[in-house]
């Protein structure tokens, strides 16, 4: 059987799988003996005081690592202690001679229910909370044990549906071979942590945990988001191979990590770091690239019961220029839509979350989130080299539109007489086509632009690059990419104005080569890309790069193309 | 019966971890505690002590609201919950 996922951190894995599944609660709808009162009044008791001590020992190792995890669960424990949710529980069973699980689980029902039909969208999040302790409790109340990935019996893929935070804070991280979900993107949580613990990891493979065993040998190839299932001998040894063959390259790779990346005649290439917060696993590759080209600050606002204070972001941005150290660092504005639920911001519910009212266009209709943005973004500027960035910018109104809100928050810094820095540079992401293709005219207003080119690739090829049903039309080889990447990179040649790449396809060893025979000298990759991307740079010249992008635009399909490099790129990888 | 009323004035309201300052508050005191809000009277007033009872009624930065309580801290209950709202929840 084979499988196909999106490949977020590169290795190949070949192993057991281990199927780690959250507690499904079963409940059944019988009475209990009326003298069995007691005994189900305690048995209830006894459940929610292991319940809270599971709680308690959770918060107590989160204080230390994660604030943010540890008001989670102290939250959770708060709904556990609720009064009237007790005291309805005790009453079913006592009067109406429910059994325990039955009794919770009516209950909670009742109150989800009325938070459901709440519009404050602060209290619909506290539905998942309440889930959440339901499942504790239930599970309790079965007297099962929660299951960790702490401590596996053997070496294992993990295959689930997600990986939560929670789940992962306590991994044993010598025993997992790799990672293999049913949810989650390029940026959640299980692909930063699989890029920084060098972790072969797929995701979204469509009800992954019901397609595989516990104990069944699988192939997780995360270079092709492929995953093989009982693999026959053959299959096995050429795997096994190529296992070798990626170990040998990513440790020869490893080499190049540290060095500049400088083509075989001399052409410096500018290998910049696309990080995701300012947490210190985020910033890892720090001391490897020549500065951030990606500063996602998404962060700030997913997930946070607040909005974030101009003050909060001061700091944080603060930090990540002093970590660089005079090295540029291209902040993007917060770029969030309707695609995801936001605890700090109410964002109505849309059709078509990606063409909608997200990104610059939310912070348009948002004027006090953009502008506490971007005054703590100009008072940071002070402490380094600072780059704004613009996403989804669709027209030349957008990017005078944005300019102005700039304008008015230095006016606004200025009347309250706070310091902010004066040399920054105001760019744009490249991401709409309508942007690209009038990139002889943005180039006029802007400092810089950098691609976004998984974006690009979604809204040029009209594909939803999160929905595996349509994976196979998502091409980001497609000859209408290089096209209209070409395009925007000679305007802004001419210009001599700075392009660089931020998307999947500036890491990719073989696209960087192409992107660089365009004349691209700035490219944005995650860390775990850097040795490779390097290591090719070092093995080629730019006049090589440029014949192969002249064979490239002969071909009309992303097979034809892929295929090409594939053999010009050989022996380079 | 012992009955208060004052306006809610922090930021972010009876939400997240207010709401569980004024829970642990209301559960320190014996008295049966009610929390109302005034600007939904048809929400009723809800356990004082009963998290999601308290979150459910959804009270944002200005909401007036009514505490009352019935017991034998009733005052001491009423009085300490009051002072805490009108403190701004420290934020």
């Amino acid at each position: 059987m084979d499988l196909k996922g999106l490949a977020v951190s590169p290795g190949i894995a070949i192993g057991k799988v281990y199927i780690f599944h959250p507690f499904t609660p079963t409940i059944i709808n019988e009475h209990i003996d009326p003298h069995r009162t007691q005994t189900t009044l305690k048995q209830y008791a006894n459940a929610k005081k292991t319940a809270a001590a599971e709680l308690t020992a959770l918060i107590q190792k989160m204080a230390a690592e994660d604030e943010d995890k540890a008001k989670i669960f102290k939250a959770h424990r708060d709904i556990l202690e609720d009064e009237a949710l007790d005291e309805e529980i005790c009453n079913l069973i006592e009067s109406d001679y429910y059994n325990a699980s039955w009794a919770v689980e009516t209950v909670f029902k009742k109150y989800m229910d009325i938070l459901n039909k709440k519009t404050d969208a602060l209290l619909r999040e506290r539905i998942a909370d309440m889930r959440d302790v339901q499942n504790r409790l239930l599970r309790n109340i079965d007297g099962i044990k929660e299951q960790t990935l702490a401590a596996l019996k053997y070496p294992s893929i993990i295959v689930t549906g997600d990986l939560l935070p929670s789940d992962t804070a306590t991994m044993d991280r010598a025993n997992v071979l790799g990672i293999l979900t049913e949810m989650g993107g390029a940026t959640s949580h299980s692909a930063i942590l699989a890029r920084n613990y060098e972790i072969p990891a797929v995701l979204g493979v469509e009800n992954v945990t019901k397609r595989v065993r516990n104990g069944q040998t699988i192939i997780l190839d995360a270079l092709q988001g492929r995953v093989i299932a009982d693999p026959d001998k053959t299959m096995l040894q050429e795997y096994q191979e190529r296992h070798r063959q990626y170990i040998e390259e990513a440790t020869a790779a490893k080499q190049y990590l540290n060095r500049e990346a400088v083509t075989a005649d001399g052409i410096r290439i500018m290998i910049n770091l696309n990080i995701t917060s300012d947490r210190k696993e985020d910033l890892a590759f720090s001391k490897y690239s020549d500065g951030v080209g990606l500063f996602r600050t998404e962060f700030l606002y997913m997930q946070q019961e607040e909005l974030p204070s101009e003050d909060q972001q001061f700091m944080i941005y603060r930090h990540v220029l002093e970590e660089f150290n005079g090295r540029w660092v291209t902040l993007r504005t917060m770029d969030i839509g309707g695609d995801k639920p936001l605890k700090c911001m109410d964002l109505p519910h849309e059709d078509n979350p990606f063409l909608g009212n997200r990104a610059v266009r939310l912070c348009f209709s948002q004027p006090q989130v953009f502008l506490t943005q971007l005054k703590a973004a100009l008072r940071a500027a002070y402490y380094g080299n600072l780059e704004i960035m613009f996403p989804m910018i669709s027209s030349m109104d957008d990017i005078r539109k944005a300019k102005a809100y700039l304008e008015e928050a230095k006016q606004e810094l200025d009347f309250c007489r706070i310091p902010y820095g004066k040399n920054y540079k105001v760019g744009i992401m490249i991401e709409t086509p309508a942007i690209a293709m009038i990139a002889d005219k943005v180039v006029k207003e802007v400092d810089f632009a950098s691609i976004g080119t998984n974006d690009l690739c979604q809204y040029l090829l009209a594909v939803d690059r999160l929905n595996p049903k349509v994976s196979q039309y998502y091409q980001s080889f497609h000859p209408s990419m290089f096209r209209l990447i070409s395009f925007v990179a000679s305007e802004f040649n001419k210009a001599g104005k700075e392009l660089s790449v931020c998307g999947e396809m500036g890491g990719d060893p073989k696209a960087a080569c192409v992107l660089i025979g365009m004349d691209i000298k700035k490219l944005s990759m995650n860390g775990s890309s850097m040795a490779a991307v390097k290591r090719i740079i070092h093995g080629i010249s730019i006049k090589k790069m440029q014949e192969i992008l002249r064979e490239i635009y002969s071909y009309s399909t992303a097979e034809e193309i892929e295929d090409c490099l594939n053999d010009r790129l050989a022996m380079m990888i | 019966m012992y009955v208060k009323k004052t306006t809610i004035i922090n930021k972010s309201g009876l939400h997240a971890r207010p709401a569980s300052d004024f829970v642990a508050l209301a559960k320190q005191f014996k008295s049966k505690i009610k929390i109302k809000n005034l600007h939904s009277l048809e929400d009723g007033a809800q356990n004082g002590k009963s998290i999601i009872s308290v979150l459910s009624l959804a009270m944002g930065q200005g909401t007036p609201v009514e505490i009352s309580a019935v017991g034998e801290d009733e005052q001491p209950a009423v009085d300490a919950l009051i002072t805490l709202i009108d403190s701004g929840f420290n934020e």
